[in-house]
C-alpha cells in the first residue's frame, strides 16, 4: 500500500466522519446532547493536536491548554475590550496562539523530554497565576472592575456567533456547525501532518536522531514547526470554545482539563491517527454515565487511565490493530501482517 | 414565660412550619388552591438544582441540595404546587468553570425536564446559567452574590427577565466591613493597634471584588491598606502570607478568599504566632465545615454574610429543624438559601396559576412578574427584588427597614461547637462583640 493511498484512506475516513457528524443535528434535537457533542468535538480537536505533538513529533509538552486558552482569551479580550465579533477574533486567536508557540518553542524546544514538560508546565502555571492574581482595574464595566486579562473572573457576555437572532431556539445548531468546521479543519490538518512529509521527518527523528541529522533533519526546527502548527489549531479550537460559551477565564487552565484530555489520548492510543477521536468518544461517554456519581467520576477516569496504561498501552487503536493482526494470522494473510507490523500507521486503518 | 405565652409561641412555630416559612398565605397559595387543581394535572414538577456537588466548594453544594430536599418535602406535604408534587433533579457543576456550569443547567432542562433552575451559587463567571435560563425561558433563582448578574440583567432585561439573584451583590461587603470596624472603634468596643488592614483575596471574582471595594474605600474611613495579597485556590500553606502579615503587623486582617477549608487552615497557622489583629473571614467561616476543620482555632473569628440564617423565630426554627434532619455537622446558612428560594418559587408559581415548562415563556413570564412583586420572609431575611437588576435589596445598606431587605449580618464564633452568633445589625444581633482571645493589648 503506498503512502498516497494511506493518506487518501484517512482523508476519506475524515470526510465520512464529518459527514456523519454533520447529519447528527437532523436526528438529535435536544440542546443538551448537541451541547455535549460540541464539547466532544472541542476536546477531541485538542486531543488530536496534542497527539500529533506528543505522539508523532515526540515533543513532551504540557502547554497545550495554554494555547487553547490563548485562542479563547483572544476572542474574550477582543470582544470585551474592542467589541469585536468572534468571527473576526477567532482567526486572530489561532494566529496569536501560533506566535506564542513560536516564542515558547524557541525557548523550550532545545531541551528534551521531561525538561520540555517541566518548562511548558511552568509557563502555563505562571500565566495562570498572573491572570488569576491580576487585580488592577483596566476598565470598569457596570461598577465591576475588569482587569486587562480579566483576572479571576475572565471575560464573558461578549457577542455570540449571531445564531441566536438568526435561528432563534435552534441557535445551537449554528454553533454546532461552526465547531464541526473547526474540528474538521483540525482533523484534516493532523492527517496531512502525520501522513505527509512532516510526519515522515518526525518518524525519522523518532527512529534515530543522529541518522536523521546526518540526512539534514534539524530536530529543534521540526519540533518548533510541530509546536507552532498544533498550537494554531489548538488556539483555533479555544477560540471556537469561547465563541460558543461566550466565556474565557482561568478555569481553562485547570489541571483536571489537562488530565481529561491526556486520558483521551492514552485511551485512544498515542501515536495513532484516529485514537484521540475514539478516546474522546469513550471518555465523554464514560463521564456522561458517571455524572451524578460525585467524586467517583474523577476516580473512574484515573482507573481507566491505569487500566489502559497497564493492559492496553497502545490504546483502542493499538488494540484494534492487534485484533486485526490476529485475525489476519488466523486467515493466513501473512503478507498483510508483515505490512501492518512494518508500518504502524497502516495497522490502525 | 407564662404557660399561655409558651403555648402561643408553640402555635406560632407550628404555623411557621406548616406555612413552609413564615410567609402569610404561603400554605394557602400552595395547599389551599392545590385541591381543585390536583384533579387537572398531577404530573410532578421537576425542579433542577445545578450545584457544585464535588470539588472545592462541595461543602456548600451539599447544603444547597439538602435545603432543596427539605423545602420540597414541606411543599409536597401541603399538596405540592397546585396539586403537582415537586420532584428534584440535581446536576453537578463540579465547582468548575462555565462549560461545566452550562452543561449542568442544560442537562437539567433537556434530560430531566426541569421547569425551573434553583441554585445557591456556582463558580465560573456567574453568568452561564443566566444564559441557559434565557435560552430555555425557565425561571432561574440563584445566590451567586455577583455584580455580573446586576450588570447583565439591568442592561438586557428583555433577554434576562427570568433570572433572579435572591441576595444582594458582593460589592456591599466592602464598605459594610469598613463601616463595621469604624463603628467598633467609635463605640469603644474595639480599637485596633493601628489603622492598617492586611487584605488577602483569592482568585474568585467574588473575593476580588470585595477586596477591591475595601481597598478603594479604606482611606475614606480612615484606614490604610498595608498588604494586598492574592492567594491561589485552594490554599493550605499560608506561611508566605503570614510572614508578610507578621513583618508589618496590621490592626485588622481581612481574608476575602472564602473557601472554608482554606480559612480554617489560615486560622490554625495564624494562631501559632498570632499578631494583635482583628481577623475577619469572608463567608466561609459561616459554614460548619470551617468550624469542623479549625476546631478551637475558629473561636472568636468574625465573619459576614448577606444571606445567613437570622436570629428570631423563623431563622431559629429553620436552623433547629435543619440540624435535626441533617445532623449537627450540617450548615443551616448554606441550606437556607435554596430552601427559601424553592419555597419562594413554589408560591410565585401557585399565585401565577401554575408552573411553566421549559421554553414556555408565557407562563414563566407570569411567574417572573409575581416574583418581582413578592416580599418573601425566609430564614435569611426578607427577599424583595430591586426591579431593574432583579437582585434582592440589602438591609441596612439599601434600606433601613429590616422587613424589606436581606440582612447584611456580622457574626462572631463564640465556640467552634456552635454556629457563629450575630453581633450586628440590630434587630438581629444576639450577642455583643468580644475581643478575640489572641489579642493581648
Amino acid at each position: 500500500m503506498t503512502n498516497l493511498s494511506i493518506l487518501k484512506r484517512h482523508l476519506l475516513g475524515c470526510v465520512l466522519t464529518v459527514a456523519f457528524m454533520a447529519m447528527l443535528p437532523l436526528f438529535i434535537t435536544q440542546r443538551y446532547f448537541l451541547g455535549e457533542i460540541i464539547l466532544f468535538m472541542i476536546w477531541a480537536s485538542v486531543a488530536i493536536q496534542w497527539n500529533v505533538l506528543l505522539g508523532h513529533a515526540g515533543v513532551f509538552s504540557l502547554g497545550q491548554m495554554l494555547f487553547f486558552a490563548i485562542g479563547a482569551y483572544a476572542v474574550g479580550m477582543l470582544g470585551v475590550h474592542l467589541d469585536w465579533s468572534p468571527w473576526f477574533s477567532m482567526p486572530v486567536g489561532a494566529v496569536v496562539a501560533a506566535l506564542a508557540a513560536l516564542v515558547i518553542g524557541l525557548a523550550c524546544l532545545r531541551l528534551k523530554t521531561a525538561y520540555v514538560a517541566l518548562l511548558t508546565f511552568a509557563i502555563v502555571f505562571m500565566v495562570d497565576s498572573l491572570i488569576r492574581t491580576e487585580v488592577e482595574c483596566f476598565t470598569t464595566v457596570g461598577g465591576r472592575c475588569l482587569p486587562f486579562f480579566g483576572g479571576g473572573q475572565g471575560f464573558f457576555g461578549f457577542d455570540d456567533l449571531g445564531f441566536r437572532s438568526m435561528l432563534k431556539g435552534k441557535w445551537i445548531v449554528g454553533n454546532y456547525y461552526v465547531v464541526l468546521g473547526a474540528f474538521a479543519f483540525s482533523l484534516v490538518a493532523s492527517i496531512l501532518v502525520i501522513h505527509g512529509r512532516l510526519g515522515l521527518a518526525f518518524r525519522a527523528l523518532g527512529d534515530s536522531q543522529i541518522y536523521a541529522a546526518a540526512r539534514g533533519l534539524n530536530r529543534t526546527r521540526f519540533h518548533i514547526i510541530a509546536f507552532v502548527i498544533t498550537a494554531f489549531f489548538t488556539g483555533l479550537t479555544g477560540a471556537v470554545y469561547a465563541a460558543h460559551f461566550r466565556f474565557a477565564g482561568p478555569s481553562l487552565f485547570e489541571f483536571s482539563n489537562l488530565v481529561f484530555i491526556l486520558a483521551m489520548i492514552v485511551v485512544g492510543g498515542l501515536k495513532s491517527t484516529w485514537g484521540p477521536v475514539f478516546g474522546a468518544v469513550l471518555m465523554m461517554i464514560l463521564v456522561e454515565f458517571a455524572k451524578g456519581w460525585g467524586d467517583i467520576q474523577n476516580t473512574l477516569i484515573g482507573v481507566v487511565l491505569i487500566i489502559f496504561v497497564l493492559l492496553l498501552p497502545r490504546g483502542l487503536a493499538g488494540a484494534t490493530a492487534t485484533l486485526r493482526s490476529k485475525l489476519m494470522t488466523d486467515s493466513g494473510t501473512q503478507d498483510n501482517l508483515h505490512a501492518a507490523r512494518a508500518d504502524p500507521r497502516g495497522a490502525e486503518q | 414565660m407564662s404557660k399561655q405565652s409558651s403555648n402561643l409561641n408553640a402555635s406560632r412555630r407550628e404555623f411557621i412550619k406548616r406555612a413552609g416559612l413564615g410567609t402569610v398565605g404561603g400554605a394557602a397559595a400552595l395547599g389551599g388552591i392545590a385541591a381543585p387543581a390536583a384533579a387537572q394535572n398531577a404530573e410532578p414538577v421537576v425542579v433542577g438544582g445545578p450545584a457544585p456537588l464535588t470539588g472545592a466548594i462541595a461543602a456548600d453544594g451539599i447544603e444547597f441540595k439538602q435545603g432543596m430536599e427539605m423545602a420540597a418535602e414541606e411543599i409536597n406535604e401541603v399538596g405540592g404546587i397546585l396539586g403537582r408534587p415537586i420532584q428534584l433533579a440535581f446536576a453537578d457543576s463540579e465547582s468548575g468553570g462555565d462549560d461545566k456550569v452550562t452543561s449542568a443547567g442544560q442537562r437539567l432542562i433537556d434530560r430531566d425536564g426541569a421547569s425551573v433552575l434553583i441554585s445557591g451559587y456556582n463558580l465560573g463567571s456567574g453568568t452561564a446559567l443566566q444564559n441557559v435560563a434565557a435560552d430555555a425561558s425557565v425561571i432561574y433563582l440563584h445566590a451567586d452574590t455577583n455584580r455580573a448578574h446586576t450588570e447583565m440583567v439591568s442592561t438586557d432585561p428583555e433577554r434576562y427577565w427570568q433570572s433572579f439573584m435572591y441576595c444582594p451583590s458582593e460589592l456591599y461587603y466592602g464598605f459594610a466591613y469598613l463601616d463595621f470596624i469604624k463603628t467598633l472603634a467609635d463605640s469603644g468596643q474595639f480599637v485596633g493597634s493601628n489603622k492598617k488592614i492586611a487584605l488577602v483575596t483569592g482568585p474568585i471574582p467574588y473575593s476580588i471584588n470585595i477586596a477591591n471595594s475595601i481597598r478603594d474605600e479604606a482611606a475614606k474611613y480612615g484606614f490604610e491598606i498595608s498588604l494586598y495579597e492574592t492567594v491561589e485556590a485552594p490554599t493550605s500553606d499560608w506561611g508566605p502570607t503570614l510572614a508578610k502579615i507578621r513583618e508589618d503587623e496590621p490592626g485588622y486582617i481581612v481574608i476575602t478568599h472564602f473557601f472554608p477549608g482554606d480559612q480554617a487552615q489560615f486560622m490554625k497557622q495564624f494562631l501559632t504566632n498570632p499578631t494583635n489583629s482583628l481577623v475577619y473571614l469572608q463567608y466561609g467561616a459561616s459554614l460548619a465545615a470551617f468550624r469542623d476543620i479549625a476546631q478551637e482555632a475558629a473561636n472568636d473569628v468574625l465573619y459576614a454574610t448577606n444571606i445567613g440564617v437570622l436570629s428570631g423565630e423563623i431563622g431559629s426554627d429553620f436552623a433547629s429543624r435543619y440540624l435535626a434532619k441533617f445532623g449537627d455537622k450540617a450548615s443551616p446558612n448554606g441550606g437556607a438559601q435554596t430552601y427559601e428560594a424553592l419555597h419562594m418559587y413554589a408560591q410565585a408559581a401557585a399565585i401565577a396559576g401554575g408552573v411553566g415548562e421549559a421554553y414556555d415563556d408565557v407562563q414563566n413570564k407570569r411567574i417572573a412578574d409575581v416574583l418581582r412583586k413578592m416580599i418573601y420572609r425566609g430564614p435569611t431575611g426578607a427577599i424583595r427584588f430591586d426591579q431593574k437588576p432583579q437582585q434582592a435589596f440589602s438591609f441596612p445598606v439599601q434600606t433601613n427597614d429590616p422587613s424589606l431587605g436581606m440582612a447584611h449580618i456580622f457574626s462572631q464564633i463564640e465556640t467552634y461547637e456552635e454556629n457563629g452568633k450575630i453581633i450586628s445589625p440590630p434587630p438581629y444581633n444576639v450577642i455583643d462583640f468580644r475581643k478575640p482571645h489572641w489579642i493581648s493589648e
